[in-house]
């Protein structure tokens, strides 16, 4: 993508690092495995494109990062290193520097994910005053800066506005920039867009792309939209079941998907209008419901190129192309590119 | 960090902000219920507070010419048997009544509000105790728990007393209403807590699951900023509601209780008291039961009409 050629070639330094994390949910009939044994890195500079169905495990996967999965959710296995340092073993008040500080989270719904009784200037200058030290006064006209920063029309007069006064598309520029706060290293998005239409959607990706150009961090972005991210993104994971089935920079993926899975949300993706409702329909059924997973391939009750040793192992995820950048885990893939 | 543009005077088109309160009020002042609670709660404050110090006579003083006088120009509600003005008492009354609900109220609202706050924020076992207390408090009955610390209570306080004043002559010790107002306090703030801890506990349990507790968290705020900033201000609606209701029924429940004999003692006027010395006599002076009563029903009323609205007018901020 032409977007990425302009930014300075991004050092191979990892930022974080995710090695084989289970999320497990407590139900009646005992756990279910929601997330299984996902790998996961994003370097520093990188723009990482998380994809994948409703329910496959894209939240939960980041809420766990920063510890703050919900009431009987629990990491199980696995360690997550964020620059260089275990934040699933690290102490609680180093964890809260991290969170916010840097780790800058902008979350789905913007119309809830602020709290309604707080003035957004105010909700702005709390992680500065935490993280930063400033004083009132200072965090408020750092609060002023952010909201310029993400385009948000007379900026200073806002700061006493309450999230009910602003629109959807609004708030969701308070999100990013109150994500941004602290200059975190690290921002994760996680479907910023979706409770927005389509117009503002494109203006909240554009404005993410500037910011993380500007300020040179890595970002994190979840979707399922890959239409959607196709300008933004370095590399694409895209995610089934709460395992990563492919993993590919960004080109290499539109050009050439080797995951069936993959190949059927392409496939779904409507090539020339905008609309984008028919998400998934070339793929028939429905996700493994936690606690139901298949044996093998996760994927396998509803793959069109499914063999017999699709229902006994499960596939892993392997470099394929010369640097091992494009990786796939698929029986059926992998043979033909062995075979090629 | 450079690259952040310095502030500039900003544009045009920003309304002015509106506060949710505003708004809430608002509402409220369109509603004619409680606008009449509300007029009714100020007039009645404002008795409690000044009225003992603009009443023609002395709530006490008594004058046996003119005992059970019928109402008139000098005696707006009439004089009792023991020809004290009742106007003057049932003012009196007022700061009785208020002083009791208010301290009453704010005691079990701190302590309903803390043990609440803390169970349905922390959970686990912190939050079963808190539970298992209020059940109990509440699975007692009002009445036996108040006559019980009356009769063991009150006895010993006063006669410790006494033995203090005989000591050292101190007129601190000489006071015994204080006594009274003691064990109404406590127990009435006993009994009252549990009712703002289920709700506070509630409250801060639906809270804690919105998506702002956790996009907090994840800004690294601490518990106790996350507690007081994010979810004790947006349980505060129901628990304003809450205690507007909750003062009109400490009141009743002071008014009961004197009226029992268990609450504030003659000669201290309490509506309460009151009540049941004109009800011995109501068949010859109904305006010593009449005067009390009324107002105490006025007050009753009032407070729930108050908290209705509010409850109204509070309520469609969680709709937007
Ligand atoms: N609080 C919760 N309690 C119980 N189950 C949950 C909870 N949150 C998520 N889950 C389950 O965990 C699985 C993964 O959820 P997650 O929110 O990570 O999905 P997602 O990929 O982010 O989906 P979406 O695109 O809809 O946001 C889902 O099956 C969901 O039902
Ligand atoms: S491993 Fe088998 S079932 Fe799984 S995606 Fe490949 S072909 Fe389909
Ligand atoms: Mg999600």
């Amino acid at each position: 993508m032409m977007a990425n050629d302009i930014r300075p070639e991004a050092s191979r330094e990892r930022l974080l690092d995710v090695k084989g994390l289970t999320i497990e949910i407590e139900t009646r009939r005992g756990p279910a495995t929601i997330v299984d044994g996902i790998d996961l890195h994003v370097d520093k500079g990188e723009t990482l494109g998380i994809v994948g169905e409703s329910g496959c495990g894209k939240s939960l996967t980041m809420l766990s990062l920063m510890r703050l999965l919900p009431n009987k959710i629990r990491v199980t296995q696995g360690e997550a290193n964020f620059a260089g340092r275990d934040l699933q073993k690290m102490s609680n008040s180093d964890l809260r520097k991290v969170r916010g500080g840097e780790v800058g989270f902008i979350f789905q719904d913007p119309m809830t994910s602020l709290n309604p009784v707080m003035r957004i200037g105010q909700q702005l200058a709390e992680p500065l005053i935490y993280h930063r030290g400033m004083s009132k006064a200072e965090a408020r006209n750092r609060a002023g800066e952010l909201l310029k920063l993400v385009g948000i029309p007379g900026a200073v007069e806002r700061l006493d506005a309450y999230p009910h006064e602003l629109s959807g598309g609004m708030r969701q520029r308070v999100m990013i920039a109150i994500g941004l706060a602290c200059n975190p290293q690290l921002l994760i998005a996680d479907e910023p867009t979706t409770a927005l239409d389509v117009t503002i959607q494109a203006q909240i990706v554009d404005l993410v792309k500037e910011l993380r150009d500007k300020l040179g961090m890595s970002v994190v972005w979840i979707t399922h939209d890959l239409a959607l991210i196709a300008g933004l993104v370095d590399r694409i994971n895209v995610l089934y079941a709460g395992t990563v089935v492919e993993d590919a920079p960004v080109d290499a993926l539109f050009a050439n998907p080797r995951h069936p899975y993959t190949q059927g949300l392409l496939a779904s993706i409507p090539k020339l209008s905008d609309q984008r409702t028919t998400r998934l329909s070339s793929i028939g059924g429905t996700p493994p419901e936690p606690g139901r997973r298949p044996k093998g391939c996760p994927f396998a009750p509803r793959c069109p190129l499914v063999e017999q040793i699709c229902h006994e192992r499960v596939p892993s995820l392997e470099g394929t192309g010369k640097a091992g950048a494009h990786r796939v885990a698929c029986f059926v893939a992998q043979r033909k590119l062995e075979a090629a | 960090m450079s690259v952040v543009p310095v502030t500039t005077p900003a544009e045009t088109d920003v309304e002015p902000p509106v506060s949710l309160w505003r708004d809430a009020w608002h509402r409220l002042r369109r509603n004619r219920l409680a606008v009449f609670g509300l007029m009714v709660v100020v007039i009645l404050a404002f008795t409690a507070a000044f009225g003992p110090y603009l009443t023609p006579y002395d709530f006490l003083s008594q004058d046996l010419s003119a005992r059970n006088l019928a109402p008139s120009m000098s005696h707006l509600f009439g004089t009792d048997d023991l020809g004290r003005d009742v106007f003057s008492r049932v003012v009196y009354g007022t700061r009785t009544a208020f002083l009791v609900a208010v301290v009453v109220t704010f005691i079990a609202v701190l302590i309903g509000v803390s043990l609440g706050a803390m169970a349905g924020f922390f959970g686990g076992l912190l939050d079963k105790i808190v539970m298992w207390l209020t059940d109990m408090t509440m699975s007692i009955p009002n009445l036996l728990l108040v006559v019980v610390i009356n009769a063991s209570l009150k006895s010993p306080i006063s006669s410790w007393m006494e033995g203090r004043y005989l000591v050292t002559l101190n007129p601190i010790y000489r006071e015994t209403v204080w006594v009274d107002f003691l064990l109404v306090f406590g127990s009435m703030a006993l009994i009252s807590w549990p009712p703002y801890a289920r709700l506070v506990r509630a409250q801060v349990l639906s809270i804690r699951s919105r998506p702002y507790i956790t996009a907090a968290q994840a800004l690294g705020l601490t518990n106790r900023i996350i507690l007081m900033r994010y979810v004790v201000p947006n349980a505060l609606g129901p628990l304003i509601v809450a205690v507007s209701a909750g003062l009109g029924t400490a009141m009743v429940l002071e008014s009961a209780f004197s009226f029992l004999g268990v609450g504030v003692n003659p000669p201290t006027p309490s509506w309460g008291n009151m009540i049941s010395d004109g009800l011995r006599v109501w068949q010859h002076y109904p305006h010593l039961l009449a005067a009390p009563a009324a107002v105490l029903g006025l007050a009753s009323v009032a407070f729930s009409f108050l908290g209705d609205g509010l409850n109204d007018a509070l309520n469609p901020r969680g709709a937007k």
